[in-house]
Protein backbone atom coordinates (compact mmCIF):
# COMPACT_ATOMS: atom_id res chain seq x y z
CA UNK A 1 0.00 0.00 0.00
CA UNK A 2 1.43 3.32 -1.07
CA UNK A 3 1.94 6.10 1.44
CA UNK A 4 -0.42 9.01 1.11
CA UNK A 5 1.95 11.90 1.72
CA UNK A 6 4.07 14.39 -0.21
CA UNK A 7 3.13 16.39 -3.24
CA UNK A 8 0.89 19.41 -3.43
CA UNK A 9 -1.60 19.60 -0.62
CA UNK A 10 -3.81 22.66 -1.30
CA UNK A 11 -5.26 22.53 2.19
CA UNK A 12 -1.85 22.81 3.85
CA UNK A 13 -1.52 25.96 6.05
CA UNK A 14 1.19 27.48 3.91
CA UNK A 15 -1.26 27.83 1.05
CA UNK A 16 -3.88 29.60 3.14
CA UNK A 17 -3.69 33.31 2.14
CA UNK A 18 -5.17 34.33 5.48
CA UNK A 19 -2.46 32.53 7.39
CA UNK A 20 0.12 35.34 7.56
CA UNK A 21 2.64 36.16 10.19
CA UNK A 22 1.84 39.10 12.43
CA UNK A 23 5.49 40.10 12.32
CA UNK A 24 5.59 40.09 8.55
CA UNK A 25 8.17 37.37 8.36
CA UNK A 26 10.60 39.15 10.64
CA UNK A 27 13.42 36.87 11.63
CA UNK A 28 13.24 34.78 8.50
CA UNK A 29 16.05 34.44 6.06
CA UNK A 30 15.23 37.70 4.38
CA UNK A 31 14.95 35.94 1.07
CA UNK A 32 11.69 36.36 -0.71
CA UNK A 33 9.80 33.17 -1.20
CA UNK A 34 7.96 33.60 -4.43
CA UNK A 35 6.38 30.20 -4.07
CA UNK A 36 6.28 29.49 -7.74
CA UNK A 37 3.42 27.24 -8.62
CA UNK A 38 1.55 26.50 -11.73
CA UNK A 39 4.55 26.12 -13.99
CA UNK A 40 5.12 22.85 -15.85
CA UNK A 41 6.40 19.97 -13.85
CA UNK A 42 9.96 20.49 -12.75
CA UNK A 43 10.16 24.19 -13.49
CA UNK A 44 8.81 25.42 -10.17
CA UNK A 45 11.85 24.12 -8.38
CA UNK A 46 14.19 25.57 -10.97
CA UNK A 47 12.60 29.01 -10.64
CA UNK A 48 12.85 28.90 -6.87
CA UNK A 49 16.48 27.86 -7.09
CA UNK A 50 17.15 30.68 -9.49
CA UNK A 51 15.47 33.20 -7.18
CA UNK A 52 17.40 31.89 -4.20
CA UNK A 53 20.71 32.32 -6.03
CA UNK A 54 20.09 36.05 -6.57
CA UNK A 55 20.36 37.79 -3.21
CA UNK A 56 17.96 40.62 -2.56
CA UNK A 57 19.33 44.10 -2.47
CA UNK A 58 20.01 45.42 0.97
CA UNK A 59 17.36 47.65 2.46
CA UNK A 60 18.22 51.35 2.09
CA UNK A 61 19.68 52.92 5.20
CA UNK A 62 18.25 56.15 6.52
CA UNK A 63 20.20 59.20 5.45
CA UNK A 64 22.09 60.68 8.35
CA UNK A 65 21.97 64.46 8.80
CA UNK A 66 25.06 66.34 7.62
CA UNK A 67 27.59 66.95 10.27
CA UNK A 68 28.73 70.43 11.22
CA UNK A 69 32.08 69.77 9.62
CA UNK A 70 30.69 69.27 6.15
CA UNK A 71 31.62 72.05 3.74
CA UNK A 72 28.81 73.94 2.09
CA UNK A 73 26.48 73.72 5.05
CA UNK A 74 26.89 74.98 8.57
CA UNK A 75 30.58 74.30 8.61
CA UNK A 76 31.35 76.99 6.00
CA UNK A 77 29.89 79.91 7.96
CA UNK A 78 32.51 82.43 8.98
CA UNK A 79 32.01 83.81 12.48
CA UNK A 80 31.63 87.57 12.61
CA UNK A 81 34.54 87.89 15.00
CA UNK A 82 36.91 85.80 12.93
CA UNK A 83 39.95 87.73 11.81
CA UNK A 84 40.45 88.18 8.09
CA UNK A 85 43.89 87.93 6.44
CA UNK A 86 44.35 91.68 6.89
CA UNK A 87 43.95 91.31 10.64
CA UNK A 88 40.50 92.90 10.85
CA UNK A 89 37.31 91.10 11.83
CA UNK A 90 34.66 90.55 9.19
CA UNK A 91 32.33 92.91 11.09
CA UNK A 92 34.78 95.80 10.79
CA UNK A 93 32.86 98.95 9.74
CA UNK A 94 29.50 97.70 11.05
CA UNK A 95 27.89 99.05 14.19
CA UNK A 96 27.84 95.65 15.87
CA UNK A 97 30.30 92.86 16.42
CA UNK A 98 34.04 93.20 16.70
CA UNK A 99 36.07 95.89 15.03
CA UNK A 100 35.37 99.52 14.27
CA UNK A 101 31.89 100.96 13.77
CA UNK A 102 30.41 102.81 10.83
CA UNK A 103 32.61 105.81 11.63
CA UNK A 104 35.38 103.92 9.87
CA UNK A 105 33.55 104.02 6.54
CA UNK A 106 34.61 106.55 3.93
CA UNK A 107 32.46 109.72 3.96
CA UNK A 108 31.14 108.95 0.50
CA UNK A 109 29.52 105.75 1.80
CA UNK A 110 28.22 107.10 5.09
CA UNK A 111 26.67 110.16 3.42
CA UNK A 112 25.11 110.02 -0.06
CA UNK A 113 26.12 113.59 -0.84
CA UNK A 114 28.80 115.69 0.70
CA UNK A 115 28.28 119.24 1.88
CA UNK A 116 29.65 120.98 -1.21
CA UNK A 117 27.35 119.01 -3.47
CA UNK A 118 24.40 119.99 -1.28
CA UNK A 119 25.31 123.66 -1.54
CA UNK A 120 25.65 123.37 -5.29
CA UNK A 121 22.16 121.90 -5.35
CA UNK A 122 20.78 124.88 -3.44
CA UNK A 123 22.56 127.41 -5.64
CA UNK A 124 21.23 125.76 -8.74
CA UNK A 125 17.57 125.74 -7.67
CA UNK A 126 17.33 128.74 -5.35
CA UNK A 127 16.42 131.39 -7.99
CA UNK A 128 13.44 129.36 -9.16
CA UNK A 129 12.52 128.44 -5.59
CA UNK A 130 12.55 132.14 -4.65
CA UNK A 131 10.33 133.05 -7.58
CA UNK A 132 7.84 130.44 -6.44
CA UNK A 133 7.44 132.23 -3.10
CA UNK A 134 5.74 135.06 -5.02
CA UNK A 135 3.07 132.77 -6.40
CA UNK A 136 -0.35 133.64 -4.93
CA UNK A 137 -1.45 131.17 -2.28
CA UNK A 138 2.12 129.96 -1.74
CA UNK A 139 2.00 128.46 1.76
CA UNK A 140 4.02 130.02 4.53
CA UNK A 141 5.67 126.67 5.23
CA UNK A 142 7.20 126.79 1.76
CA UNK A 143 8.44 130.34 2.26
CA UNK A 144 10.05 129.36 5.56
CA UNK A 145 11.82 126.48 3.86
CA UNK A 146 13.21 128.72 1.09
CA UNK A 147 14.47 131.17 3.72
CA UNK A 148 16.26 128.24 5.38
CA UNK A 149 17.93 127.40 2.07
CA UNK A 150 19.03 131.01 1.61
CA UNK A 151 20.68 130.95 5.02
CA UNK A 152 22.65 127.85 4.04
CA UNK A 153 24.52 129.58 1.22
CA UNK A 154 25.08 132.95 2.93
CA UNK B 1 0.48 131.79 -12.11
CA UNK B 2 -1.21 129.71 -9.45
CA UNK B 3 0.11 127.45 -6.73
CA UNK B 4 -0.51 123.97 -8.04
CA UNK B 5 -1.38 121.38 -5.45
CA UNK B 6 0.18 118.55 -7.45
CA UNK B 7 3.18 120.49 -8.72
CA UNK B 8 6.90 120.52 -7.97
CA UNK B 9 6.79 123.36 -5.45
CA UNK B 10 3.91 121.80 -3.58
CA UNK B 11 5.77 118.50 -3.47
CA UNK B 12 8.90 120.25 -2.24
CA UNK B 13 6.94 122.05 0.45
CA UNK B 14 5.48 118.78 1.75
CA UNK B 15 8.70 116.78 1.60
CA UNK B 16 10.89 119.49 3.13
CA UNK B 17 8.51 120.12 6.00
CA UNK B 18 7.79 116.43 6.60
CA UNK B 19 11.36 115.12 6.34
CA UNK B 20 12.98 118.16 7.94
CA UNK B 21 14.67 121.15 6.32
CA UNK B 22 18.10 119.60 6.83
CA UNK B 23 17.11 116.80 4.46
CA UNK B 24 16.51 119.14 1.53
CA UNK B 25 18.99 117.16 -0.59
CA UNK B 26 16.54 114.26 -0.43
CA UNK B 27 13.40 116.40 -0.60
CA UNK B 28 14.33 118.04 -3.92
CA UNK B 29 14.66 114.86 -6.00
CA UNK B 30 11.56 113.42 -4.34
CA UNK B 31 9.67 116.57 -5.35
CA UNK B 32 10.71 115.97 -8.95
CA UNK B 33 8.86 112.66 -9.01
CA UNK B 34 5.67 112.80 -11.07
CA UNK B 35 3.34 111.66 -8.33
CA UNK B 36 0.08 110.19 -9.49
CA UNK B 37 -1.84 112.37 -7.07
CA UNK B 38 -1.21 114.41 -3.91
CA UNK B 39 -2.77 111.58 -1.96
CA UNK B 40 -0.26 109.06 -3.34
CA UNK B 41 2.57 111.40 -2.41
CA UNK B 42 1.18 111.94 1.07
CA UNK B 43 0.76 108.22 1.67
CA UNK B 44 4.42 107.80 0.69
CA UNK B 45 5.47 110.52 3.11
CA UNK B 46 3.44 109.03 5.93
CA UNK B 47 4.91 105.61 5.22
CA UNK B 48 8.52 106.73 5.50
CA UNK B 49 8.03 109.20 8.36
CA UNK B 50 5.30 107.38 10.30
CA UNK B 51 3.81 110.83 10.94
CA UNK B 52 1.22 113.08 9.38
CA UNK B 53 2.21 115.17 6.40
CA UNK B 54 3.57 118.58 7.34
CA UNK B 55 3.58 121.75 5.27
CA UNK B 56 1.00 123.44 3.13
CA UNK B 57 -1.71 124.49 5.46
CA UNK B 58 -4.18 125.07 2.66
CA UNK B 59 -5.74 121.69 3.18
CA UNK B 60 -5.75 118.93 5.71
CA UNK B 61 -4.85 115.47 4.57
CA UNK B 62 -6.99 112.73 6.03
CA UNK B 63 -5.28 109.37 5.53
CA UNK B 64 -8.46 107.52 6.50
CA UNK B 65 -10.09 108.88 3.35
CA UNK B 66 -7.53 107.10 1.14
CA UNK B 67 -8.44 103.60 0.07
Amino acid sequence: MAENRGGLRPTAPQYNPANVSATGGNGQSGQANPGYTGFPYGQNGQLEAQAASAPMAAAPKPVSPPSAGMPGMGGAVTPLDELQPDGRPISDGVDFGAGRGSEALPPRISSPMNQSENLDLIKRYLPDLLNATRIPNAPDSYKRFVNYLREQIL
Amino acid sequence: MQWLENGFFDHLDKFANSLGYEHYAIAIPLAMVKWKSPEDRDVFIMTITNQDVKGGGNRDFNPLAVN
